[in-house]
């Protein structure tokens, strides 16, 4: 058979959905089956820090009657994200142990930015996608826990930022405080301006929004008139849509839209979100294309087996973003720049040796761009700014396992290291030694550049018999600095791999 | 300029009750037809009968209820629960004598021409006679009599719904009542020996009757008349309370034979003091009894149609036609080439039990899901569901548990269906699944592909053969996409954010009528092409009488084909000018729900299981569906068409009455005929051999 079936999971904040997607080189991705419940977690987890027993059960149950119309299509390849409100929630390990109990389900805690991610490769699919990011355009993701806002520009992501504001939070917030709907309103306006233009003030500055992508539940019925789906609304028709609405109390607004009570008390923070995006740039036109975080499971997963290619690099986003981190805290850009090929040079050479694959030598690449960042905040603890930097900062595209990764080489490129001791925040074996992996060759390459005047522009690494890496560079310059201190690196290098690290030099005609 | 009419006022609407009661005056027309045959008559009135009862037994029950609890709100034509219920009575026991009428002054007489003798009353049996049924009371029926005195230690027991009774009173040392049921063990129509060329024929109860003091030794009979009662059906079923609606149902069906007696029908001459005695024990008001001229119960009509030996007085028995589906290819592969319109009963339900069938066989098949509101007593789509179960496919059901009346057969069912191993659904909280669709998934080579079977008529292979329905087959990835939603919604998942093709009542239906009717408003308005032809079984929405109301008013030409109830009146001027109305009555039960618009000449054709009523647009789950394929849009198109030009069976609206069509100038066809001609024509030229009487055995070479 000429294609692949797989299940897609989705443990949101407001709503457990389930999608059965067909996936072949000829058809693409082709949904056949879509199941919604709505447990309201995000109700537990934003009010109490915890979700509620009861509630456990019942997302048991529903997961466990997601694995039956599972068996109906016989599908046994799944993937199961669960988004902030089980990561939120302290008890979210006995959460995901009790569903693989009681239904054989792994469900992954995913983090913000690889679901924000995950949601743009999906959307990077779409024909419509590169058409607007040429533009200025915001890729505003309203979900029930928190708001996304990517920016692009020119046809690359320029920044990514989180805002704890998410649909069922802003409510569950102020409802209570609300003595009617105007009050409530009101309320939500406020709260909303502050975010709003602390976001503008930081990230906007002169720079204006004329093109915005909706994605997110709630919007969706935002974008729902009359049965039929809008795709595509001007300025003036979002604003006019969201006056008609806000005129209507849930219950009026739930008859009209054909949705439930609960959800048209969703649809109105969420809208007021756009609006005012909308109102505080100079938005022209809004897209709301049809992705949840299920489509966007299904599109890595045919990505990741290669059942459909896509044009755009990913890679290049991510690598991009961390540059305008790198950029924002003043890191030296020609230094990142000799450092993040030299480290690729290095670990290209060394291949053989180290068996790592193209993941780590992105985040290796990363963590050269984001070494110096920690400079910013302390001269004297470089390596834990750096690495309380990077763990804070939103970076699209790195799961919160690669984030840790990141930060723990940028932060033992400075600081000492101490095999076994447990310095470094994780559990995982094989992290670890990728870590101290990573580490060694950064080390080194940082060292090729420790004078930051970029003399070992073109250099060459070559693993020889005799167990050295002879890393040839070809410069005029005088590197007596960097073969001074390369010494102390050097043995770090040779401590983790076997391989000792030789720097030679051929001058430059 | 003209005034803008106020659309809304009652004067413009008819009582939903007294539009019933017209449509049964128009079977009863059909059963003094002469150009109908005798046994046809016959059948004609016996469905009078068990009509009659039926509304009984939940209309006037619950307008009694609404009287009772002081509901004074008015209906659609501004009638308060009481007058609608003095109106009622007063119809019902003029409808009642028109009934026995028919019986008594033309169709008994007709009978005896045919040489059929029905001996109405014990008293007209010949010496041979009486001879031959009191032998065969004292060894058929006594045996399986139970008499009941009633006394101050024996109360009046509990008579149930329907049933046929004999009241006694009986003379001794003081005078007392008994009664005893006619058993329905027995058929009541039993045929005594014939004489010289004449068959006779008698019920059961003038032989109770006649035998009665064999039953009450040492008491005199001084009288024994008949009674039968009918009870309120209507179930009251507390969903939202209810742990397991299966046994709220079973409990509530128990009820049902303890409901309040609504009508009390004994035969005229009946003896005072048992009119009195039944009276006080019964509960009855004096305008709920209905003396009757004639049998209680006209039904037993239905039991002499099915006598052996009269075919000449019947209509010939059409035996539905294949020609849509072929036999020799599977039908995935049939539906795959194209969808298929099935027009019931002229083309035979067989399809339809062929695709479950097959589904439940093939090892590409993963799921059937179905919804099933009334099945048959020997259902083979039960037991191909039951079967695929078996064979590891996912099977659900959804079998409604409230479908009236057919409540016990369907815990059957269910109950049965859940032992198969198959996924039961026993109906949704408040609503009724009225929806009649049956999905099939099934893993081919390209892909998952989905065949979904939709249906204006029940999967009930027995009642197809005599209701009209039409069926689409397809698998069209669009509706696919809808059923797979509808089955989700139904098994209780969240409902979907979007439909594609399919619009789903109760939440979504109301809205996408009243916006093709408004369409067609806007559309006539522009000067566009606008009309609308629309059948089905009956039409009391007001939004939706509204909303045509006003689409005539804008110039939309409106063509209604409508069975039953129709609470919109023509011919107002201003109001419905544009508006006709026809109801066609005919050997087989017009159930069909057809929409046909015109929309600015790009024309769409729907078909859905629900009628222009409150209940199906609120209170159930139905389906509208498009018929999307050319062939198949231009034969429902053809199917309307044929239904306005009916001349013999069809009566039209004039104002809130019926009349026959205007015969002159027009050509004399029936509608119902004509399709059964072009049925077998059609299958002719098929060449099906599912449809041949002798098909040759092939052998393989």
């Amino acid at each position: 058979m000429a294609y692949k079936l797989m299940a897609a999971i989705d443990v949101g904040s407001y709503e457990l959905e389930l999608k059965i997607f067909e996936l072949s080189p000829k058809n693409g991705i082709v949904m056949l089956d879509n199941v919604r419940h709505v447990i309201e977690l995000g109700r537990d987890t934003y009010v109490t820090g915890r979700v509620d027993f009861k509630h456990i059960d019942e997302l048991c149950e529903t997961l466990y009657k997601f694995t039956e119309v599972m068996r109906e299509y016989k599908v046994t390849e799944y993937v199961a994200y669960a988004t902030s409100s089980i990561r939120e929630a302290e008890n979210r390990n006995i959460i995901i142990d009790r569903i693989k109990v009681r239904t054989g389900l792994e469900v992954k805690i995913i983090g913000n930015s690889e679901l924000r991610f995950l949601m743009y490769k999906t959307l990077s699919v779409r024909k419509d996608f590169e058409r607007f990011i040429e533009e200025q355009t915001a890729l505003v993701d309203v979900g029930a826990g928190s708001v996304q806002i990517s920016l692009f520009d020119k046809g690359t992501l320029v920044t990514t930022q989180n805002i704890k504001l998410g649909s069922l939070r802003i409510r569950e917030l102020l409802y209570r405080l609300s003595n009617d709907r105007q009050h409530f309103y009101w309320l939500v306006e406020e709260l909303i301006n502050n975010d709003i233009y602390t976001f503008k003030k930081m990230y906007l500055k002169e720079k204006s929004i004329k093109n915005i992508i909706a994605v997110g539940d709630y919007i969706m019925y935002f974008a729902m008139k009359g049965g039929k789906y809008t795709e595509n609304m001007t300025r003036e028709q979002f604003i006019t849509r969201f006056d008609s609405l806000m005129e209507k109390n849930a219950g009026q607004l739930s008859q009209k839209m054909g949705i439930t009570e609960e959800q048209a008390t969703l649809l109105l923070p969420c809208a007021m979100i756009y609006k005012r995006l909308i109102e505080e740039t100079q938005t022209e036109n809004v897209w709301f294309p049809k992705v949840g975080l299920c489509d966007a499971i299904a599109a890595e997963y045919a990505i990741e087996k290669k059942i459909i290619k896509i044009g755009h690099d990913f890679d290049d986003d991510i690598i991009n973003a961390a540059k305008l981190i790198a950029k924002r805290y003043k890191a030296n850009q020609n230094h990142i720049a000799i450092l993040e090929k030299n480290v690729t040079t290095i670990f290209d050479a060394m291949k053989k040796i180290h068996g790592l694959g193209n993941a780590e030598r992105k985040l290796l690449g990363i963590a050269a761009i984001l070494h110096d960042c920690g400079k910013y905040i302390s001269m004297s603890k470089p390596g834990e700014a750096s690495y309380n930097i990077i763990m804070a900062t939103e970076i699209i595209g790195l799961s919160n396992r690669e984030q840790k990764i990141v930060a723990n080489v940028v932060k033992y490129n400075t600081e000492d290291f101490f095999e076994e001791n447990n310095q470094l925040d994780t559990d995982d074996r094989n992290d670890y030694l990728t870590i101290v992996k990573l580490v060694a060759i950064l080390r080194v390459a940082n060292a090729m550049d420790r004078s930051h005047k970029q003399k070992f522009k073109n250099s060459k690494a070559v693993l020889k018999e005799d167990n050295t890496l002879v890393i040839t560079t070809y410069t005029s310059d005088d590197i007596t600095l960097e073969k001074g201190l390369f010494k102390s690196k050097a043995e770090f290098f040779e401590e983790v791999y076997g391989i000792r690290p030789v720097l030679r030099q051929k001058k430059e005609m | 300029m003209n005034e803008k009419k106020d659309i809304s006022i009652p004067e413009y609407y008819q009582n939903r009750e007294l539009s019933w009661l017209k449509f049964n005056e128009r079977i009863l027309l059909e059963a003094k037809d002469k150009t109908n045959k005798l046994f046809e008559r016959l059948k004609f009135l016996s469905i009078t009968a068990s009509n009659l009862d039926e509304f009984f037994m939940v209309r006037v029950a619950s307008l009694k209820d609404m009287v009772d609890a002081k509901y004074v709100k008015p209906d659609i034509a501004g009638m308060k629960p009481k007058e609608q219920l003095t109106a009622i009575l007063k119809e019902t026991k003029e409808f009642m004598e028109r009934q026995y009428n028919a019986f008594n002054r033309s169709l008994l007489g007709l009978l005896e021409k045919q040489g059929i003798n029905m001996i109405t009353y014990h008293e007209q049996l010949s010496e041979e006679q009486k001879l031959y049924v009191d032998t065969y009371f004292d060894e058929n029926v006594y045996p399986v009599l139970t008499p009941m005195a009633v006394d101050s230690s024996r109360p009046f027991p509990l008579i149930r719904n329907k049933s046929l009774n004999i009241c006694v009173r009986l003379k001794g040392e003081e005078e007392k009542f008994a009664t005893v049921q006619v058993p329905d063990v027995i058929s009541r129509v039993i045929e005594l020996p014939k004489t010289a060329d004449v068959r006779n024929f008698i019920l059961l109860e003038q032989i109770i009757e006649r035998n009665i003091d064999k039953l009450f030794c040492g008491y005199e009979v001084v009288s024994a008349c008949p009674y039968r009662i009918t009870r309120n059906a209507d179930l009251s079923i507390h969903e939202d309370e209810a742990a397991d609606l299966l046994e709220e149902i079973e409990k509530q069906l128990r009820k049902r034979q303890w409901g309040f007696v609504i009508r009390l029908e004994i035969e005229d001459k009946t003896d005072k003091q048992i009119i009195r005695f039944l009276k006080n024990e019964l509960n009855v008001e004096t305008h709920s009894i209905y003396d009757v001229n004639g049998p209680l119960d006209l039904t037993f009509l239905m039991k002499l149609y099915s006598v052996d030996g009269f075919e000449q007085l019947k209509d010939e028995k059409y035996i539905p036609a294949h020609y849509a589906i072929s036999g020799e290819e599977d039908i995935f592969t049939q539906i795959s080439r194209k969808d298929i319109l099935l027009h019931h009963p002229y083309e035979a339900f067989d399809p339809v039990v062929d695709f479950i069938r097959q589904a439940s066989e093939d090892e590409n098949v993963l799921a059937i899901k179905q919804t099933l509101y009334r099945v048959s007593g020997n259902s083979p789509i039960i037991r191909s569901l039951a079967r695929a179960a078996d064979n590891g496919k996912q099977v659900t059901v959804l079998v409604e548990l409230k479908a009236r009346f057919d409540e016990e057969n369907n815990i059957q069912w269910a109950k049965m269906l859940e032992k198969a191993g198959c996924h039961v659904i026993y109906g949704l909280v408040g609503l009724k699944t009225h929806s009649k669709i049956t999905l099939v998934v099934r893993r081919e080579e390209e892909g998952i592909k989905r065949y979904v079977h939709l249906g204006t008529g029940n999967y009930n292979d027995a009642t197809a053969k005599l209701y009209t329905d039409l069926g689409l087959m397809t698998c069209n990835t669009a509706v696919g996409e809808d059923a797979t939603a509808v089955f989700n919604m139904i098994s209780g998942y969240s409902e979907p954010r979007q439909w594609n093709r399919l619009s789903i009542a109760p939440y979504w239906l109301r809205e996408r009528f009243l916006y093709l009717i408004k369409r067609e408003t806007k559309y006539a308005k522009e000067g566009k092409e606008a009309f609308i032809t629309a059948k089905m079984n009956s039409l009391c929405d007001k939004e939706i009488i509204e909303a045509l109301y006003e689409a005539s008013g804008a110039g939309v030409q409106i063509n209604l084909i409508v069975r039953g109830i129709c609470c919109l009146k023509t011919g107002i001027e201003g109001v419905s000018e544009n508006i006709s109305v026809r109801s066609i009555v005919g050997t087989f039960l017009e159930h069909s729900r057809i929409f046909y618009f015109a929309n600015g000449g790009n024309s769409e054709v729907y078909l859905a299981s629900a009628d222009w009523m409150p209940r199906n647009l609120d209170k159930r789950v139905e389906i509208l569906f498009p018929v999307e394929d050319a062939e198949a849009k231009e034969e429902v198109i053809e199917i309307l068409g044929i239904q306005l030009a009916d001349t013999l069976k069809a009566h039209v609206l004039v104002g809130e009455n019926y009349e026959k069509v205007d015969k002159r100038g027009k050509k004399l066809l029936s509608s119902q005929t004509y399709f059964c001609e072009a049925a077998k024509e059609k299958e002719s030229k098929a060449g099906n051999p599912a449809g041949r009487l002798f098909v040759p055995v092939i052998v393989k070479m």
